[in-house]
C-alpha cells in the first residue's frame, strides 16, 4: 500500500504522462487530436467551475461568460497583432479574473438560490454584450482569423501549434498547469476553509474565516480560469463566437461538472470527456438520441447524486472492503 | 408638429404598456407555479419552459384533433398538464428535494427530452394555431389589439384570485402554506406532506400549461417557445423575493412592461440586457428581492 500522499501524487504523475503520450498513437488521426484538444479547452473551464460548485458549494450557471471574456480578450489582442500569444492569452485571464471580481462583490452577498439566478443573469448579459458589441467582437458573426502561436524551440524538438500536435500538447501544458493549481488550491488550508464554508457556513464564520473574502477570492481565481480555458478555445479553433459563451454552453459546462462529479480533482475532466468528445465521436445531432441522453441525465441525477466519479469512486471503495472482507475471513 | 409628436409618444407608450401587460401576464403564469413549487418543497424546476411548451402543443392537438373549441382545448390543456405535474412530482422531484445540483441535472434532462421529443413528434419547424380571438381585433383610440392579448391578461387575473381564494379560503390550500412555512410542524399535525406536494406540482404544472395554451396561439408553437419565459419567470421570482407569491405577480408583470417600454427607447437586441440589468441592480439595493419574504432556515 501506497502512503496516502504519494498515491494521488503519483496517479496524477500517471495522468499527465498518458495526457503527453497521446499523440504518439493517434498523430496520424488529426480528427482524435482534434476531438481531445476540444476536450481539454472545456475541461480547463470546467475544473474551474468545480472549484466553485464542487469545493465552494457555489452554483455559477454564468461561467462560460467568464470565459468569453478571457476569449474575447486574447483574441482581439492576437488578432490586431498588438501582442502574441503568451501576453494576450494572459491579459484574457487577468481581464476575466477581473470581471469575476466585479461580479463577485454584490453578487456574493446574496442567498444560495438568488446568487445562482443571478450567475444566470451575469451569463446573460456577458452573451448579449458578445453578441451585440459589433464593432469589437465583432457580434453575431464572431471573430474569425486568430493567428495561432508561434512554433517553440524546446532544443530537442519543436512545437508547432499551428499543427495538430503542437496545438495539443500546448492545450494539454495548461490543462495540466490548471489541474496543478486546482489540486494545490483544494489541499491548501485556503482550500480546507473553502470546504468549511461549503459545509456551514455559519459554523465557518464563527470560527474565524472570513467568509466573504474567500467567496470572492475563489470566485475571481475560478473566473479567471475560466477565462484561460475560453482564451485556449480560440487559439484552437482560430475563431471567437458568441454562441461559444451563451446559454447553452454555460448549461453544458454545469453539465460537464456535476454529470463527472462535482467535488472531485478528475470528475471535471471525465465529465468533458463524456460531453465533448463523445458526442464528436457519435455526430450526437438527432433528436431521438438527444432524448435517450436526456432520460440519461434524469436516471443519473436519481441514481447516482454525486456524479459518474462519484459512482466510480463508490463503487472501488466497495470493492475494495469486500476484498478485505473476503482477506479477513481467510485469515480467521 | 409638437403636439403631434408627443400624442404619438403617448399613443406609442400605451401600446407598449398593453404589450408589456400581456407577456408579463404570461411570465406571471410561469412564475407562480415556480414559486409554488421552491416555497413549498425547495426545489428550483428549470424545466417549467418546457410544460408551458407543452401546453402550446397539447392545446394546438386539442383544438385540432379533439374539440375544435378554444376554450375546451384549454381546461384540457391544463387537466392534462396537471397529471403530467403529478407524474413528474412522484418519479423525479420528489426524491431530489435536498440535492440542488441534481436537480438542475435532472431538469436539464426533461428540457432535452421534451425539446427534442416536440421535434420527433410535431418537427422541427413550428406550428401556427389559428384560433378566433386572435383573427378580431380591439380598437382602443388609434390603437387596436387582438382580442387574445385581454384574454391573456383576464386569464391570468382569474388564475391568480383563483390561487388566492385555495390557499387562503380552503383546508387543503391552508395545509399547503402550512407545509411550506414548516414541513416537520405540518407532519407532526397530521398533515400529508405526499399530497401537498402532489397538488402543488399539479397546480403549477396546470398555470405553465395555461401559459402556453394562451400564448400559442399569438405567437408561434415550437419547440423553444417556452425557454424565455422560463428566464423571464426566474427574474420575476428572484425580484419578488423566492417564496413570495405577489413578489412573483409584481414582478412577473413588471419585467414584462419594463421590457415592452424599453423597446422604445433603446435597440430591441438590448431588450434582455434591460432585464437582467434592472434585476441585479435591484437585488444590488434589496438582497432579499422586493417583497423580502425570509424562508425557513435563514439566519
Amino acid at each position: 500500500m501506497l502512503p496516502a500522499r504519494t498515491a494521488p501524487l503519483l496517479s496524477g504523475a500517471l495522468f499527465a504522462a498518458a495526457l503527453y503520450l497521446v499523440p504518439v498513437p493517434f498523430a496520424g488521426y488529426p480528427y482524435v487530436l482534434f476531438a481531445l484538444t476540444l476536450t481539454l479547452c472545456y475541461a480547463i473551464p470546467a475544473m474551474a467551475l468545480n472549484l466553485l460548485l464542487g469545493y465552494t458549494g457555489l452554483v455559477s450557471l454564468g461561467h462560460m461568460g467568464f470565459a468569453g471574456v478571457g476569449a474575447y480578450v486574447t483574441a482581439v489582442l492576437m488578432k490586431h497583432g498588438i501582442a502574441s500569444f503568451a501576453p494576450s492569452i494572459a491579459a484574457g485571464t487577468l481581464a476575466a479574473g477581473f470581471v469575476g471580481a466585479l461580479v463577485g462583490v454584490p453578487c456574493l452577498r446574496l442567498r444560495s438560490h438568488f446568487f445562482i439566478i443571478v450567475t444566470l443573469a451575469v451569463g446573460m448579459l456577458l452573451f448579449l454584450l458578445f453578441n451585440n458589441l459589433d464593432w469589437l467582437t465583432g457580434g453575431a458573426a464572431g471573430l474569425p482569423g486568430i493567428p495561432r502561436p508561434r512554433p517553440l524551440d524546446l532544443g530537442f524538438a519543436v512545437v508547432d501549434p499551428r499543427r495538430p500536435v503542437g496545438i495539443y500538447l500546448l492545450a494539454a501544458t495548461v490543462f495540466v498547469l490548471v489541474f496543478v493549481i486546482q489540486y494545490a488550491l483544494v489541499r491548501s488550508d485556503f482550500g480546507r476553509s473553502l470546504a468549511a464554508i461549503r459545509q456551514d457556513e455559519t459554523l465557518a464564520a464563527s470560527r474565524g474565516v472570513d467568509v466573504f473574502a474567500h467567496k470572492l477570492t475563489i470566485f475571481a481565481i475560478s473566473a479567471a480560469i475560466a477565462g484561460l480555458g475560453g482564451g485556449l478555445q480560440v487559439v484552437f479553433l482560430r475563431a471567437a463566437a458568441p454562441q461559444s459563451f451563451g446559454l447553452l454552453e454555460d448549461i453544458n459546462l454545469v453539465l460537464i461538472v456535476i454529470v463527472g462529479g462535482a467535488g472531485s480533482l478528475f470528475g471535471p475532466s471525465l465529465g468533458a470527456l463524456l460531453f465533448v468528445a463523445l458526442p464528436e465521436a457519435l455526430r450526437v445531432a438527432d433528436a431521438f438520441r438527444m432524448v435517450l441522453f436526456g432520460a440519461a441525465l434524469v436516471a443519473l441525477a436519481l441514481f447516482a447524486p454525486r456524479g459518474l466519479w462519484g459512482l466510480a469512486a463508490a463503487a472501488a471503495r466497495k470493492l475494495r472492503s469486500d476484498e478485505s472482507a473476503v482477506a479477513r475471513v481467510g485469515h480467521s | 408638429m409638437p403636439a403631434s409628436g408627443i400624442r404619438f409618444a403617448v399613443t406609442a407608450l400605451l401600446e407598449q404598456i398593453v404589450n408589456g401587460m400581456m407577456m408579463g401576464a404570461i411570465y406571471v403564469l410561469v412564475a407562480l407555479g415556480m414559486v409554488l413549487i421552491f416555497g413549498v418543497m425547495e426545489v428550483l424546476n428549470f424545466a417549467h419552459g418546457v410544460l408551458f411548451m407543452a401546453g402550446g402543443y397539447l392545446c394546438d392537438v386539442f383544438v385540432v384533433h379533439a374539440t375544435g373549441s378554444y376554450p375546451l382545448a384549454v381546461v384540457l390543456t391544463m387537466v392534462t398538464l396537471a397529471i403530467v405535474g403529478m407524474a413528474l412530482e412522484r418519479t423525479v422531484f420528489r426524491r431530489l428535494r435536498v440535492n440542488l445540483p441534481m436537480q438542475i441535472v435532472a431538469s436539464l434532462g426533461l428540457i432535452l427530452i421534451a425539446e427534442n421529443g416536440a421535434v420527433l413528434l410535431f418537427g422541427p419547424s413550428a406550428l401556427q394555431l389559428s384560433v378566433p380571438s386572435v383573427r378580431s381585433l380591439v380598437r382602443v383610440g388609434e390603437l387596436s389589439f387582438t382580442v387574445q392579448h385581454f384574454i391573456i391578461v383576464g386569464a391570468t387575473v382569474v388564475s391568480i384570485g383563483a390561487l388566492h381564494v385555495f390557499l387562503h379560503h380552503t383546508r387543503f390550500g391552508t395545509a399547503l402554506r402550512a407545509t411550506s412555512q414548516n414541513a416537520e410542524a405540518a407532519r407532526v399535525i397530521g398533515i400529508d406532506s405526499a399530497s401537498i406536494y402532489r397538488i402543488t406540482f399539479a397546480v403549477a404544472c396546470a398555470l405553465a400549461g395555461l401559459g402556453g395554451a394562451l400564448l400559442g396561439p399569438l405567437f408561434l408553437i415550437s419547440p423553444q417557445m417556452g425557454d424565455l419565459p422560463l428566464l423571464k419567470g426566474l427574474t420575476a421570482i428572484v425580484l419578488g423575493g423566492m417564496a413570495s407569491i405577489p413578489g412573483a405577480i409584481v414582478g412577473g408583470f413588471a419585467i414584462g412592461i419594463v421590457e415592452a417600454v424599453s423597446t422604445l427607447f433603446i435597440a430591441t437586441e438590448y431588450r434582455d440586457m434591460v432585464v437582467f440589468t434592472v434585476l441585479i441592480a435591484i437585488l444590488l439595493m434589496r438582497p432579499w428581492g422586493l417583497f423580502s419574504v425570509r424562508v425557513r432556515g435563514d439566519a
